[in-house]
């Protein structure tokens, strides 16, 4: 490796190679918002079931969203009628690991609701959670695509599969306070694992125009979006629990009603916060890197300077 | 053992494109995709400004981060070096191109020609004519390697057995050949210039030299 | 069993030669009867200075020949009415009725005479780029030599779009139509915007790289980034058409910051006009018997004929001459007594002395200390006292070259570039020598295929020149051409190629108003058009589009429908670059940097059938000399060569019988005989059978013979410079002339002939020219110009998607190129809708924004804006060529004008099209 040229120019550059990846769209986003909320409807459903509260309704939605966003790339990819060949490597390919996972995860999702006891669904959590490890593991193995080819990516994309499989549970389940606890931690983790994300993005060099996506008012207003429903999952879980008298009373409502409503806003507010900068990550902000040199090089005589 | 090489002299290169043509007519990649290619960067403030051409394409890496994620084992690594993708088992998955540092990769899910929807004599006669969804990029010109080295000839050398980007290079800036063949061209040239890879950093190990100077003495 | 075994896979043999600085060889794989790439000739990378490579226009020759869009019959023209907004009606007709119909016209043109009442040739044609299309229309040459007087003056863009003034004055003063640095030699270039990465060719571009490697410095002095700047050690942003300026300057620095005898003293006393004496009237002292002009002799300490033996001319000083004689014009003969005389040389630096480099700063916008730099380290490289060996002779060996590009070249202020250009070559003595800068063929003077050969000596101890006459008795006062080119430009002379130089827009311009002192030019009745497209690839298109629609009867050799030929009466689909057959000349010197070791023939063969019922030109060109009656006028030319070859010669006679009509092979068969039979001196006799097998013949060139010193110094000549007696006197009469006939709207033109050029604002013209047009300057306060694409450059492909796809990976391409901080100052972002104005009219087109270019400048790259080629016209591309004016103020005395106008820039809402990307 060759040390730069001391020319002491300053490398401003006003051209770059970098430009949006064009060839995963929104169905490829689809499949990171059914696996990533499928995930964690499933968890929501195993720590309902460990709690003895209901969970059906979310395991089989998650299962279903889990296989929705597979389906949804089965119909991105150029050969679908090869898609078995997805198979074939998984001794590095975490799109191969993410197949089998799904493959495990789907089957035993159906047989846990089946069977009706929690273990399974426990289990299937568990298997659901690893699938969605791979599926952040795809995107840090995206090494074209600064934007997710970092570590931090892996957090949020399990913390937001969580988050978002959370808030959606208290639109399928009665909300109870396990649910809104879990919806709530999971929230507040994917807004941890954000800035994280996003600190990193920062401090890398020639992400500016991902940066700008998460800048744009669209990213600004579904950051306020979820941090409204995480705020109002707080408050229906504080109200549910602590001062729901003083709260509701004053208006006339019935708690027994709008506790499940405001959860339920709060949960669909983080649901489609988290999917729609899901769908930034994957189809917006997803730049190709810019190509750039260590040197320029030396065309004939170097340069002289006036004397 | 054999590692094949491309250097490409970003002193003698102008920007011609006359590789990317000769590369995109002799593989018939359809319009948009383009295996070869020559980069137009500017860097600096006017007026103190470079404009630099880098041919690209396939690094043709050591540690190739597209053969790690394909799924389907399609992206394979020859022992010479080169990274090739079996057509018959890609899935046009997509997943190399987004692995790939130096946007190598294209993947086009239509047939497309240089006319429209109908396909002229010329496109119609090519080998890769409709290889529609999956991944494609360059090869090296693997395949004249091959039919050249069965012949005896030396790919680098011997025209018959060098990629077309290479043959087609006006400015001689592109040179192709075996690395570990000391005395070889490829590698004189490296022993005799200072030179850099693309991302260096992400330890691909590409087999693409940038020459930019001539060594120190 | 293999792709290869099932298929037939061929290669065939051929060439490139879309732009003039080709031919390239190449050959075209066939895949079962299909032409499937283009390939380099690496059979002759032994031989082609580019290794047998060819560029990337090459490539689009495959979608050329199978381009859809393609017309693919012979056509007629059923609306009478023409005009852009007119539909032209086209229908398929027979190659009989076609050539019937054009035959019937040319019957009856001839049978009325062939100059019409103005005495101007009822019959014109036009072919584009530099010449390029004679290696495509076979034996076409033959029928127009057959047929007589015709009109080559109605530009494609000659003399606006070529590096005009070099094409005249590089001829004039060292048979260099067109000029090049010795690159394989060279050290030390200055570049004054000669874009020669770009439309060098593969030769030139393969030389430089090789230079660079070497470590030649090579100075890049031009308002744009251009990939040629890009490629050099250094780029020197000047301000447009400065160039003058900065190159006086740096002949003042030579002059007067640097000793004598860093200066090649004895090429300038030996082999220019440097010592020649110069009266008080301007012109040389001559001996009063002799009328040879006088030097003054420091050891006899008189003046003396230039060529007397043993003289030791003085460089420099002033003097008093007994008794002499000045020839001014007209003959005049002016006696001198006891005249104070100063040298050629002193007169020069004299008019050189206020140029300094503060002074051109200020015009250039190039800081003093770097013209003084540039200018010590031309004089640091260029080797005075070294030689070198050439083919085992001695030659002098200076490594410095000026080269000049288009725009610098023509038009006002291109006259001073040029002369101050090659006086920068001759003060360091490397005119014409190893390493310096060198002519490379001639066109004006023949023979076109070796350029010393038309070194002949002349007066006064120069070359002979062929200027059109001035004097009273022999001066053309009314024009033989449309454009008028041997009544107003004596320096073009009157060549076969000098009508289609000249001051070619005046063609059109005169076509709708002509100069009241002359017969109404009357437009031709017949006008045949090749490769060619005026209406994109000239200025103000749409006046030129006008002037189009009211020719009466055009024939179009028509590859795709374009925006000339929708004006045309007869469309004929000639088969095309892979589907044809032709012999060319290769090799030697030839335009741009082909400096070869070797020279010899080249065959295009036809690689597939001709697509639809295209035919071969030689087809057509046989077939219409048959109808017209002229089958052996037309064998008679191509028995003297009008196919590129003579057909006898010495031991050798292939010539064809004259009274029948041959067939393609037959004509191409003889060429071929007699081209090996010509160049192997009659020891080998090559049929067509044997090219379609190998190609190319060809026998060793001298390298010597790639500089003309050796020829000058064995002839005892001098290079016509430093001063320029006879533009002078030329100048003088010719304003006579003019005056004579009460024409004065040449008279600005008149006075660029000065016999030592001086600074005038250059630039200020064009800023004053927007008032002429009713515009106030400060309402178009940037510099407007082009720059090519090598994809694109002559190359007829503008209607071939691959050319487009490659080209865009280009910054700019199809775009308008702004400096990003002007553009932010105007609120434009890169890729916004941009309208360029010019007071005469606008172009839009996307902003391309970079670093690399002036801020008072923007450059529109190449010549888009079609409306009716096929692919291009959806491109919706920006051209320069929309916006500038055809005018006679900006037009120099050469008859050209320069790719320059002022403009305003400002962004404007999205518009359809695909534009750039």
């Amino acid at each position: 490796m060759s040390e730069p040229i001391a020319t002491g120019r300053r490398r401003a550059g006003t051209s770059t190679t970098s430009q949006r990846q064009r060839y995963w769209d929104l169905r490829a986003a689809g499949n990171f918002i059914g696996g990533g909320t499928g995930t964690g409807l499933i968890a929501a459903a195993a720590v309902a079931a460990a709690s003895g509260a209901p969970y059906h309704a979310a395991l089989m939605l998650g299962v279903a969203l889990i296989a929705t966003g597979l389906a949804l790339v089965w119909l991105e990819i150029g050969k679908p009628w090869r898609a078995l060949h997805v198979f074939f490597h998984p001794r590095t390919s975490w799109m191969t690991r993410e197949g089998i996972v799904a493959g495990a995860v789907i089957p035993l999702g159906v047989v846990a609701a089946v069977v009706s006891r929690p273990a399974p669904v426990v289990i299937t959590a568990g298997l659901a959670v690893g699938f969605l490890y791979c599926q952040a593991r795809i995107l840090r193995a995206a090494r074209g695509i600064p934007a997710w080819r970092r570590r931090e990516i892996v957090a949020l994309i399990l913390a937001a599969g969580l988050a978002e499989g959370g808030g959606l549970a208290l639109l399928v389940e009665p909300a109870s306070g396990g649910a809104l606890g879990f919806a709530l931690a999971a929230g507040l983790a994917r807004e941890a694992a954000w800035r994280v994300y996003h600190a990193g993005l920062a401090r890398e060099a020639g992400t500016g125009t991902s940066l700008a996506v998460f800048a744009s008012p669209v990213a600004r207003r579904l950051r306020a979006l979820h941090r409204a429903g995480l705020a109002l999952i707080a408050a229906t879980l504080i109200a549910a629990t602590l001062v729901t008298p003083i709260l509701v009373v004053p208006i006339s409502l019935d708690p027994a009603v709008i506790v499940p409503v405001l959860a339920m806003v709060g949960g669909a507010l983080v649901v489609a916060s988290s999917w729609g900068m899901k769908i930034l990550l994957i189809t917006r902000a997803a730049f190709t890197r810019a190509l750039s040199l260590p040197v320029v090089p030396i065309r004939g005589a170097k340069k002289s300077h006036a004397h | 053992m054999t590692r094949y090489v491309m250097v490409a002299d970003l002193r003698r290169c102008v920007g011609c494109q006359t590789c990317t043509a000769a590369c995109k007519e002799g593989n018939g990649t359809p319009p948009g995709v383009q295996w070869r290619r020559v980069l137009d960067l500017e860097a600096g403030t006017y007026p103190d400004v470079s404009r630099v051409f880098v041919p690209t394409g396939c690094q043709h890496c050591a540690n190739p981060p597209c053969l790690e994620v394909c799924p389907s084992t399609a992206t394979r690594q020859r022992e010479d070096g080169i990274i090739t993708i079996a057509d018959d088992l890609c899935i046009g998955c997509s997943y190399c191109i987004m692995a790939c540092p130096y946007d190598a990769r294209s993947l086009v899910d239509q047939p497309r020609y240089a006319f429209g929807a109908t396909p002229t004599e010329a496109e119609a006669a090519r080998p890769g004519a409709g290889a529609v969804g999956i991944a494609s990029k360059c090869t090296f010109c693997a395949g004249r390697i091959d039919a050249g080295t069965a012949r005896g000839l030396v790919p680098g050398r011997d025209p018959d057995a060098t990629p077309l980007c290479v043959n087609a290079c006006i400015s001689g800036a592109l040179s192709f050949g075996d690395i570990e063949d000391e005395s070889g061209p490829v590698a004189t040239l490296l022993a005799e210039n200072r030179w850099f890879r693309l991302q260096e950093r992400e330890g691909t190990e590409p087999g693409f030299y940038y020459i930019w100077d001539k060594e120190a003495l | 069993m293999s792709i290869a075994a099932k298929k037939d896979i061929r290669s065939v043999p051929s060439y490139c030669y879309n732009c003039v600085a080709g031919p390239d060889l190449m050959s075209v794989r066939v895949e079962s009867g299909v032409a499937t790439r283009i390939e380099p000739c690496h059979q002759a990378a032994a031989i082609h200075p580019g290794l047998g490579r060819v560029c990337v226009k090459a490539f689009g020759l495959v979608q050329k020949t199978y381009n859809p869009h393609r017309v693919l019959t012979p056509m007629k023209r059923t609306n009478p009415r023409k005009g852009r907004d007119e539909d032209p009606g086209f229908v398929p007709i027979s190659w009989d009725e076609a050539l019937d119909t054009i035959a019937a016209r040319l019957r009856d043109i001839r049978a009325r005479g062939l100059l019409n009442a103005a005495g101007l040739p009822r019959v014109a044609a036009t072919f584009g780029h530099g010449g390029t299309p004679q290696s495509y229309m076979g034996t076409f040459p033959a029928f127009l030599s057959a047929w007589g007087a015709i009109d080559y003056s109605f530009g494609s863009g000659q003399g606006v779009k070529c590096v005009h003034s070099e094409h005249l004055y590089g001829e004039f003063w060292h048979r260099g139509f067109t000029v090049a640095a010795d690159t394989v030699h060279t050290r030390y270039i200055i570049s004054c915007g000669a874009n020669v990465e770009v439309s060098g060719g593969v030769c030139a571009v393969r030389r430089h790289a090789d230079a660079r490697i070497r470590g030649v410095k090579r100075v890049q002095v031009e308002p744009h980034l251009s990939p040629t700047a890009a490629c050099s050690a250094e780029w020197v942003p000047i301000k447009p058409k400065t160039d003058a300026a900065f190159l006086f300057a740096v002949i003042h620095e030579i002059l007067f910051a640097h000793p004598r005898h860093r200066l090649d003293l004895a090429f300038l006393r030996d082999r220019t006009a440097s010592p020649y004496l110069v009266g008080e009237d301007g012109y040389y002292l001559r001996d009063p018997l002799s009328l040879k002009p006088l030097l003054w002799d420091e050891i006899s300490a008189q003046a003396v004929p230039f060529d007397t033996e043993g003289a030791h001319p003085a460089l420099e000083g002033h003097f008093t001459v007994s008794d002499a004689v000045t020839c001014g014009p007209d003959g005049e003969r002016r006696p001198q007594r006891g005249v104070a005389a100063r040298t050629a040389f002193a007169v020069m630096a004299e008019t050189m002395a206020p140029y300094t480099p503060e002074w051109a700063a200020g015009i250039c916008d190039i800081p003093a200390a770097t013209i003084r730099r540039i200018a010590a380290e031309f004089l640091d490289h260029a080797c005075i006292g070294e030689t070198i060996e050439i083919d085992g002779e001695t030659l002098p060996f200076r490594p410095v070259a000026v080269t000049l590009g288009k725009t610098v070249n023509n038009g006002w202020g291109a006259y001073e570039c040029c002369w101050a250009r090659t006086m920068l070559a001759v003060l360091v003595g490397a005119l014409e020598v190893p390493g310096g800068t060198l002519g490379t063929t001639v066109r004006l003077n023949r023979p076109h295929e070796n350029r010393l050969k038309s070194v002949v000596p002349g007066e006064d101890g120069f070359m002979a020149a062929h200027f059109n006459p001035t004097g009273r008795r022999d001066w053309q006062a009314t024009p033989t051409g449309r454009n008028a080119h041997r009544t107003l430009v004596p320096i073009v002379g009157n060549s076969p190629w000098a009508q289609a130089l000249g001051p070619t827009h005046l063609a059109w311009m005169f076509s709708r108003e002509p100069p009241k002192e002359w017969p109404e030019p009357e437009l031709p009745e017949i006008w045949f058009a090749f490769r060619t497209n005026p209406a994109i690839s000239f200025w103000d298109t749409a006046e030129i589009g006008r002037a189009m629609a009211r020719m009466p009867f055009i024939v179009a050799f028509a590859y795709t429908f374009d925006e000339t030929n929708h004006m045309a009466d007869i469309l004929l689909p000639e088969a095309g670059d892979l589907e044809s057959t032709q012999v060319i000349r290769i090799g030697g010197t030839k335009f741009v940097e082909q400096h070869w070791a070797h020279h010899g023939v080249a065959l295009r063969a036809p690689a597939v059938a001709p697509r639809g019922e295209a035919r071969d030109f030689t087809w057509i060109a046989t077939e219409l000399a048959y109808r017209c009656g002229l089958i052996e006028r037309y064998n008679a030319a191509l028995n003297r060569g009008a196919a590129g070859i003579p057909l006898a010669g010495e031991g050798y006679d292939f010539r064809l019988p004259a009274e029948r009509a041959h067939n393609v092979d037959t004509i191409w068969d003889a060429v071929c005989k007699a081209a090996t039979a010509e160049l192997s001196h009659g020891a080998e006799i090559r049929d067509l059978d044997w090219f379609r097998a190998h190609g190319h013949y060809v026998v060793p060139f001298k390298r010597e013979d790639w500089y003309l010193y050796p020829t000058m110094a064995r002839l005892g000549l001098r290079f016509e410079l430093p001063y320029q007696e006879r533009l002078l006197r030329v100048g003088e009469e010719l304003g006579r002339r003019l005056h004579e006939q009460n024409i004065h709207w040449w008279d600005s033109q008149l006075d660029e002939y000065l016999a030592v050029p001086q600074w005038h604002d250059v630039p200020g013209r064009w800023v004053r020219a927007i008032r002429a047009q009713g515009g106030d300057p400060a309402d178009y306060p940037l510099w407007g110009i082009t720059t090519k694409v090598m994809a694109y450059t002559t190359g007829n492909n503008v209607g071939i998607p691959l050319m487009h796809e490659v080209s865009a990976n280009l910054r700019g391409h199809g775009a308008v190129i702004l400096n990003a901080a002007t553009a932010q100052r105007l609120g434009i972002a890169d890729h916004d809708w941009v309208e360029v104005r010019s007071p005469t009219g606008a172009t839009t087109g996307r902003a391309s924004l970079v670093q690399g270019c002036r801020p008072d400048t923007v450059v529109i790259p190449g010549q888009f804006a079609h409306w009716k080629t096929p692919f291009a016209k959806d491109l919706a591309f920006p051209s320069l060529n929309r916006i500038i004016p055809l005018s006679l103020a900006l037009t120099d005395a050469t008859g050209s004008g320069a790719d320059v106008v002022r403009v305003a820039v400002r962004k404007i809402a999205p518009q359809a099209g695909v534009g750039a990307t």
